[in-house]
């Protein structure tokens, strides 16, 4: 999943980032409430996790500008504000889950698997297109017995097709989603990335299932599927 | 409200008193008039020189509705008003009627008075004659409705007046609940950061791959963040505990100087790691005080910290203690970062940083002053403040000077 934590304090942040991203999430770390304010705007996320004291703009006021903006991606709050009051208005004003500092890294990782079984239809730990399954906690591809394990990238390419399976992403789509917003990839990155996990579907042979659409982007569908007539 | 009907019962019962006191007089006087005589062997009476019912009326003060003149054998003699019964039937004494008028609206209700009149021991007659209670009930009735009116709004006043200073009272507790309930809540959100920073670093050093390099140097910040959570919470427990006023076995008399002196050897060495410039200015003679001296010491030592933490490399501070003749001042000056005018007020407030994120990198939690302005006002001193953006500023403590040792 594409995540957007947004935390103020460095030494809180960092670990969290390389948690989340060990276990294959794409992660946006950012501390400024101004920027992920921006950031929110124009930019899909798959899962914003907040902090509520920011400076300048609160975890509160961007969950609100969130859904205010008519996205409806899953918000959870980690925040050391406690008391019970703090918690209704945080789920009140559209967070799906709250969670208070100090978390547990293992129940936070839990979480956000459950947040991610949702966004948007009930799929489980493990998303399907025809027989091809790709496995979100091992990071694995299965299809007719046949099992290969993906390295992160990989399997964040993989994650983000299947969620937008018999879907044209176009390239600028999916640096987004594959890349932190203040990286800029090669120009070649996706390309090659590409090459690369048509490789590792081979070994399942599902290889020609990641189309290249000329001109537009590039798709993941089953042969079985209807549209496959108009591309070759 | 008991008190408004008892009122109203006095007056009532009063009213009527006056009333039939006067009914009464009247009735004295018309009897007086009566005359009984002896006539031709017939016992004869002579109503002409009874006022209203005699042709010679002499005016009376009260209305009398009607008079009636009965024989000794309770037969109809004379009368005046509307037609009565031609045998008197009604006991002697007061009485009182409710007789439908046409004309009235509602029925009218008359005080009667039946007196037996005497002559000479023997009885020559009874006379009766009967006033409209209204010269009494309509009083009676403004009374009511004043009652009526007035005792709910007495209540309400009361009421009202009661909620207001009920209010004003409860302002300083509610003041100091609040701000024991925003010091709590500043204070668990400075506890629960640096704990979740420990937490995360720990666990997430513990995931697999593990990498040693990389728990090192989680274990490195783990420590580091420890210690800070270990300093914030002496502070918190320091301003727990030395809440309220010094007990006066408390204080000694101490010697500033004395206090102040170590502290700057001390400080010297510390701003040398900036290459700040530390002018002193104290006096060489004795600075008596009465204080404890180890919190006067955290105090000084606040301002001395945070004025070598808010001045760049080679910037200067200015120590200079001095007194006059009430006031022993204590001064700490520096060309440092300064404060903005709008953080100037509350910058002694706890948890209260002028900059958040410069502070947080700099180990400041906002207690330190704080703590510092508690501490001097528990000795009946008081702590003030200018400062410049970018030009500096100047911290001056100033407590009650004690002539001599005591």
């Amino acid at each position: 999943m594409k995540i957007l934590l947004v935390e103020d304090d460095p030494i809180q942040l960092e670990p969290l980032k390389t948690a989340l991203s060990k276990s294959g999430h794409g992660v946006d770390g950012v501390q400024d409430g101004d920027v992920a304010q921006r950031l929110i705007s124009e930019r899909h996320y798959d899962l914003l996790i907040l902090d509520w004291m920011l400076p300048n703009v609160s975890g509160v006021q961007l969950c609100q500008h969130y859904r205010q903006l008519g996205k409806c991606s899953p918000v959870l709050f980690l925040t050391a504000k406690d008391t019970i009051y703090d918690k209704v208005t945080g789920l009140d004003v559209g967070a799906d889950d709250y969670l208070i500092k100090p978390v547990n890294v293992m129940e936070l990782l839990a979480r956000v698997r459950a947040l991610g079984r949702r966004s948007p239809l009930w799929q489980g730990d493990m998303l399907t297109l025809s027989d091809l399954e790709l496995h979100l906690t091992t990071l694995t591809v299965k299809r007719q017995g046949q099992e290969i394990q993906l390295s992160g990238r990989e399997f964040q390419l993989m994650e983000y097709f299947m969620r937008h399976s018999r879907q044209v992403l176009s390239r600028d789509q999916i640096e987004q989603a594959l890349w932190e917003w203040d990286m800029e990839p090669e120009s070649k990155a996706v390309t090659i990335l590409i090459h690369r996990v048509r490789q590792r579907l081979q070994a399942v042979g599902a290889e020609d299932w990641l189309q290249t659409v000329y001109g537009m982007g590039y798709c993941l569908s089953s042969p079985g599927h209807p549209t496959e007539a108009a591309f070759v | 409200m008991i008190f408004a009907g008892v009122l109203y019962l006095r007056e009532a019962r009063d009213r009527l008193q006056t009333f039939d006191q006067t009914l009464y007089n009247t009735s004295r006087i018309m009897a007086a008039g009566v005359e009984n005589y002896v006539y031709e062997g017939q016992q004869r009476t002579d109503l002409e020189n009874v006022p209203v019912l005699g042709s010679d009326t002499l005016p009376l003060s009260t209305d009398l509705t009607f008079a009636r003149w009965y024989m000794a054998d309770k037969q109809l003699l004379q009368f005046v008003g509307e037609i009565p019964p031609a045998q008197l039937d009604t006991p002697s004494g007061f009485q009182t009627q409710v007789i439908d008028q046409p004309q009235a609206s509602a029925p009218v209700r008359l005080r009667q008075l039946t007196l037996p009149v005497y002559q000479r021991d023997r009885l020559i007659g009874y006379l009766q004659i009967a006033a409209s209670l209204t010269s009494v009930e309509v009083p009676l009735q403004q009374l009511r409705l004043f009652l009526a009116v007035g005792t709910p709004l007495a209540l309400g006043a009361i009421a009202l007046t009661g909620w207001v200073l009920g209010g004003k009272a409860m302002q300083p507790i509610r003041q100091s609940y609040k701000q024991l309930q925003q010091f709590t809540a500043d204070a668990s959100h400075e506890l629960r950061a640096p704990l979740a920073g420990i937490l995360s670093h720990a666990q997430v050093g513990l995931m697999q791959p593990v990498d040693p390099q990389e728990q090192q140097q989680r274990l490195t910040i783990i420590s580091q963040v420890a210690e800070s959570m270990s300093f914030l919470i002496s502070q918190l427990l320091f301003l727990a505990r030395h809440q309220g006023k010094l007990l006066p076995d408390m204080l000694k008399s101490v010697d500033l100087v004395q206090i102040v002196q170590p502290l700057t050897a001390e400080y010297t060495l510390q701003v040398a790691q900036k290459q700040q410039t530390l002018r002193i200015n104290i006096p060489q003679t004795s600075l008596y005080v009465q204080a404890e001296p180890e919190l006067l010491r955290q105090a000084i030592a606040n301002l001395l910290s945070n004025a070598h933490r808010y001045t760049s490399n080679h910037g200067t501070i200015e120590l200079r203690l001095w007194q006059t003749h009430r006031w022993a001042i204590f001064q700490v000056k520096d060309n440092g970062v300064g404060i903005d005018a709008k953080d100037l007020p509350r910058i002694f407030d706890r948890f209260y940083r002028a900059d958040q994120v410069r502070s947080r990198q700099t180990g400041g939690f906002g207690l330190g002053l704080a703590i510092a302005r508690q501490i001097v006002e528990v000795h009946g001193g008081e702590i003030t403040v200018q400062s410049s953006p970018n030009q500096g500023s100047t911290f001056e403590i100033k407590l009650p000077a004690q002539s001599m040792p005591g």
